[in-house]
């Protein structure tokens, strides 16, 4: 064998060493970013099931609050059933309709300039939250956004690029607000000179109101009962 | 002499191979990692959420069926389960006064005597800052809430009118007091968030003060429910 003949075997041999040996490394290193996609898939799977089982419940509520109805209606119980029915629309656990009006709003379309502040033209729950409370000032008696129903425990949060409601409840634009309630104040009060339509259209986010003869609101479906709050003081019964 | 030099032209190789295929992966992997990490965080806190909702529905069905079962026996035990439902969407809805652990916040806003030139309204405290205020406590799972005294129903706006602020049609004004009952340590921690709206409103100059209370009392909303407009939907309406 010449040397030559040998150094040549040895650069091959060594050379494919090192290739296999980072090879092996970049393997392992996939194996972990795979291993968060598994993961992502683990936790998508989790939140679907736990979504289900939390659906089976909310119907059995319906349910049981159909038959408690049931019951109500059987005997004397009358006036108690109106008054049943009365404060689970004050507590927005009925849909409801009425005269209303339904807000639709949405990111700005205009293509940006570069050194433009992409964030100023796109809607924030500070901008929802403007929206919704103008409309509460102008008499809304419900509302709901996307349909999911606001009530007085409702927050309505940007995570990231979409709005989270009611804590589980995840929205996309565009963002749709019914609300029930007298059309012509309620407009009235949006499109204010210097209100709340202005603002928005200053940064070019798209909003339209229509009024509607008949806007339903639909009912809240979460949770009714309170860890940390618990009735206190006179007029607890009445 | 021969040994050696086979040695070092080995090792080179060797590291010539690692080099390349460095070269090769730096150029042609993407970074999936780190995007998932952000979704692993949000999934993982959907699905924290989710199980609260679904666990608090499930003492609803508790609830439910223990009144259903009631109302079964009798007249009288019917009464009393309709009752209690009541009682309890009365809670939901801010027609009853509510006890409880909690925060409460006061916000004024302060004279910044040297600065005497400065526009005092772009640090003065306007209906916004405490619409914000109050769905930051809600987000955090606030309860109830009353801003000086006017319990906050889902119909309640906190709406600049003139120069003071209405809350359920009645007229408040500064200092701000806004009482929340729920986790005083989750509502605590959300309000202190660095980079948060408190620090906002501090920077601005507005006192913020934040008390955490083993017990308060919120009270009932003292209006009356105007339902002119709306009426339950039923099904095919």
């Amino acid at each position: 064998m010449t040397g030559k003949k040998s150094y040549m075997a040895l650069i091959v041999v060594g050379l494919l060493f090192g290739l296999m040996l980072s090879m092996q490394f970049r393997v392992t290193r996939e194996n972990i970013a795979n291993t968060s996609v598994e993961r992502i898939r683990q936790l998508t799977a989790e939140v679907e099931q736990t979504a289900e089982k939390r659906d089976a419940l909310r119907d059995r509520i319906d349910e049981l609050r159909k038959e408690l109805d049931e019951i109500a209606s059987l005997t004397r119980h009358d006036r108690l059933r109106s008054e049943l029915e009365l404060v689970r629309m004050q507590a927005g656990l009925l849909p409801v309709t009425g005269p209303g009006i339904e807000v639709t709003l949405n990111d700005s379309p205009m293509a940006l300039q570069p050194g433009q502040n992409a964030n100023l033209y796109i809607l924030h729950d500070e901008d929802l939250l403007k929206v919704l409370n103008e409309l509460r000032a102008a008499g809304a008696e419900a509302l709901a956004i996307n349909g999911e129903r606001l009530i007085a425990s409702s927050e309505v949060r940007c995570i990231g690029p979409t709005v989270l409601v009611n804590k589980t409840k995840r929205l996309t634009p565009p963002y749709v607000i019914t609300a029930v309630g007298n059309p012509e104040t309620m407009t009235a009060a949006l499109k204010m000179k210097g209100g709340v339509l202005e603002t928005l259209e200053f940064f070019n986010i798209q909003a339209s109101v229509k009024k509607i003869n008949k806007v339903i609101v639909p009912a809240y479906t979460g949770p009714t009962g309170w860890r940390h709050a618990r009735p206190a003081g006179e007029g607890v019964t009445q | 002499m021969r040994g050696k030099r086979h040695a070092s032209i080995a090792v080179v190789a060797l590291i010539l191979g690692v080099l390349l295929a460095l070269q090769f992966r730096v150029s042609s992997e993407p970074q999936p990692a780190v995007a998932s990490g952000e979704r692993a965080r949000e999934l993982t806190n959907d699905l924290s959420e989710l199980r609260k909702e679904k666990n608090n529905l499930a003492l609803d069905v508790a609830d439910l069926e223990e009144r259903v079962m009631t109302a079964r026996q009798g007249i009288a035990q019917a009464e009393g389960a309709i009752i209690n439902e009541i009682e309890k969407h009365r809670v939901l809805a801010g027609l009853t006064a509510v006890a409880g652990p909690g925060v409460e916040i006061i916000l004024q806003n302060v004279q910044r005597a040297e600065q005497p030139t400065e526009d005092v309204a772009l640090f003065a405290i306007r209906d916004e800052e405490l619409v914000r205020l109050v769905n930051e406590l809600r987000g955090a799972g606030a309860e109830a809430i009353a801003v000086n005294g006017q319990r906050l129903m889902g119909t309640s706006e906190i709406r600049l009118a003139g120069p003071f602020v209405n809350v359920n049609l009645t007229r408040i004004s500064p200092p701000y007091q806004v009482q929340a009952v729920g986790d005083p340590v989750v509502l605590h921690s959300m309000l202190e968030l660095p980079g948060g709206l408190v620090e906002t409103l501090r920077d601005w100059g507005i006192d913020v003060q934040i008390e955490v209370l083993e017990e308060l009392i919120i009270p009932a909303y003292q209006g009356t429910v105007r339902l002119e407009y709306a009426r339950p939907y039923k099904e095919g309406d």
